[in-house]
């Protein structure tokens, strides 16, 4: 393959980001729908670094998005008086990455030693037995949680602080869905990504052609989940200002990434980006319009995707797909 | 010191009444997945359904839970047939991801229907018919009518099983769904029905469970059951239900003989970080014994 061959799905994926973000500075009033969608596609597209490139599903990868959001609190609620200005949101963003990071290496090195069921399991409780740890020995607040607006306040002013929370967060989810394509084509176009997907196949067969399976699994685990930690950062602490751990350890965001990824079709490029502009309007057409029946719509929508389109739309539309309409697709 | 230990005592007693309704409330999980190599991702929300089957047999008809355990059994089996020729009876041959994917929803839906029909709230009812005094610790009767109640299912279906013709081939099918098909069993139907058993337990149990929550029961209630009944379920092999039966007494005995214990820490909740125990519990068994700790099959 030629090196445009090989990054050429890029181009539709980073057009729509384009066209995306046109809209949203443009049309007046569509920001915040747009930032809206984007935050979507962004969870898909961090998700299906982990769950698209290696068919493993994690219920518990809220927890790397909370530990994010908790890293970016900490470093603005213990340095707020450092006189850093913009340096601190950078901080932030390092320890967020930092903090998802090692509980994905630690998880990642016990879970992903099981398989399937075993490896499901053991994640609904990783997340779940953080969240009580957090709650139980009241670390970072224990329940009550952080709280940053007044902290952000006094570092930034108040309108600046403003700005932050309204804008700068979203543009942050912007360029991490930007990296987050990056990384999964870098992935594609790699050993990893040929390594992945002979797990995905057949992971015993890959195992004894030499393949070393937990290597990668454990790379993309890691990768996934530093993007959500970014994600859970900027989309959650700096737009919303607070994290409380009955909040951001919530199942709902698993949900969505998993739906996400599955509906756009897992394992490629395009997939998330589909699936995220699928959900993501139907969800913000359907709180205006049916407040709280979200999941209910939802829920259903899963199993018909699981049962009659396991491959998703991209999946669907990458079969028929032919020649050159085949390389932007992947 | 002395109080210490009577409080002790008396929670453990309490553990292992609890830890009979754990018990049970695992089983359908465990049949599940030792026929169908399935795991019912959205186990919880059944046991959330018969939590309000209890509560409305009891508020609406006045019948006493331990009377409902019966009518949940029956409504189980019926979503149990339902769930499993609608969605799963489609996914049997599909990859794990499918069914894991699709259990979830499935426990999310029901969620999601009862809120829409029930509400968020928590509701509570309260059935007193007094309670024995034994000296450490009062237990009400009613507590201990659960005990023996999931005693005596449980022990029911351990008799279908080994003495009944279809109980052999549920037994079969565990062992070797090909084998079993060669031996001209139905797999299909044994399937559709171990599924039907597991809910319908699972159902059951939830009747039971609401004499053991104190804050009254809500449509999300479900979630903490599913997570411990993946700890117990791995803890007594994840395959087998009689395994499962053992390890949610030896479950409520650690939950609550935990509780005691964090208790004593200054500055910390220790309902909160009992919690963070079983789930601690739960990595470290399936990192050194993912078979589980009461034996169970090696794969």
């Amino acid at each position: 393959m030629s090196f445009f061959d090989k990054y050429a799905s890029l181009i539709p994926v980073l057009l729509i980001y384009v066209v995306l973000f046109a809209i949203g500075i443009l049309v007046p009033g569509m920001w915040q729908p747009v930032a809206f969608i984007m935050f979507y596609i962004t969870l898909g597209q961090a998700f299906n670094i982990f769950l698209g490139l290696t068919g493993y599903v994690d219920f518990g990868y809220v927890a790397f998005l909370a530990l994010g959001a908790y890293g970016m609190a900490i470093a603005v609620e213990s340095l707020g008086g450092a006189n850093l200005g913009f340096g601190i949101i950078l901080i932030g963003l390092v320890l967020a990455i930092v903090m998802a990071s090692i509980l994905s290496l630690a998880v990642g090195a016990v879970a992903l030693r099981l398989r399937g069921a075993y490896f499901a399991i053991a994640t609904i409780g990783v997340n779940e037995g953080f969240r009580y740890f957090v709650e139980g020995a009241r670390i970072w607040g224990g329940s009550e949680g952080i709280i940053i607006s007044g902290a952000m306040r006094n570092i930034f002013g108040r309108e600046t602080a403003n700005f932050i929370s309204t804008f700068v967060s979203d543009i942050l989810v912007f360029i991490i869905a930007i990296l987050a394509a990056i990384v999964t084509v870098l992935i594609m176009n790699r050993k990893m990504g040929y390594a992945l997907m002979a797990v995905r196949e057949d992971e015993d067969a890959a195992k004894v052609m030499g393949i070393n399976v937990t290597k990668y699994k454990v790379m993309a685990f890691i990768a996934s989940a530093s993007f959500a930690g970014l994600i859970g950062a900027s989309a959650w602490t700096l737009k919303m200002t607070y994290v409380f751990p009955s909040d951001v350890f919530l199942i709902t965001y698993t949900v969505e990434a998993i739906v996400i990824v599955m509906l756009g079709g897992a394992g490629t490029l395009m997939g998330p980006v589909v699936g995220g502009l699928i959900y993501g309007i139907l969800k913000y057409y359907l709180s205006i319009t049916l407040p709280g029946f979200q999941l209910i719509i939802l829920a259903p929508l899963l199993v018909v995707i699981v049962i009659a389109f396991p491959e998703g739309v991209v999946g669907a539309l990458k079969r028929k797909a032919r020649g050159n309409a085949r390389k932007y697709l992947r | 010191m002395m109080p210490f230990f009577e409080q002790l005592a008396g929670n453990l007693v309490y553990g292992a009444i609890l830890g009979s309704v754990y018990g049970l409330s695992t089983m359908g999980l465990s049949l599940i997945f030792g026929v169908l190599r399935i795991v019912n991702v959205g186990h919880g929300p059944f046991i959330m359904l018969g939590a309000f089957t209890a509560f409305w047999m009891f508020t609406l008809f006045g019948i006493a839970p331990v009377i409902s355990i019966s009518v949940a059994l029956v409504l189980g089996l019926a979503l149990g047939f339902v769930v499993f020729f609608a969605v799963i009876k489609r996914l049997i041959n599909a990859p794990e991801l499918s069914t894991l994917l699709a259990t979830f929803a499935i426990g999310i839906f029901l969620e999601e229907v009862a809120k829409f029909i029930w509400g968020p709230d928590h509701r509570g009812y309260s059935w007193d018919i007094g309670s024995i005094d034994l000296s450490i610790t009062l237990i009400p009767y009613s507590k201990i009518l659960a005990f023996i109640s999931s005693i005596v299912i449980a022990y029911l279906l351990y008799m279908w099983f080994q003495k009944t013709k279809l109980g052999a081939a549920v037994r079969a099918v565990v062992e070797d769904s090909e084998g079993a098909a060669a031996c001209g069993i139905n797999v299909g139907r044994i399937y559709a029905l171990s599924f039907a058993i597991g809910i319908g337990l699972t159902v059951a149990s939830g009747v039971l469970v609401t004499l053991f929550v104190p804050v009254g029961i809500n449509p999300y209630m479900g979630h903490e059951y599913t997570l411990k009944a993946f700890v117990i379920a791995v803890l007594g092999g994840l395959a087998s239900p009689w395994g499962a039966f053992y390890a949610g007494f030896i479950f409520g005995l650690i939950e609550n003989g935990s509780y005691t214990l964090l208790g004593t820490i200054p500055g910390v909740e220790p309902f909160s970080l009992t919690r963070f125990v079983a789930f601690s519990l739960l990595l470290v068994i399936l990192l050194i014994k993912p078979t589980g700790l009461l034996g169970g099959e090696s794969k």
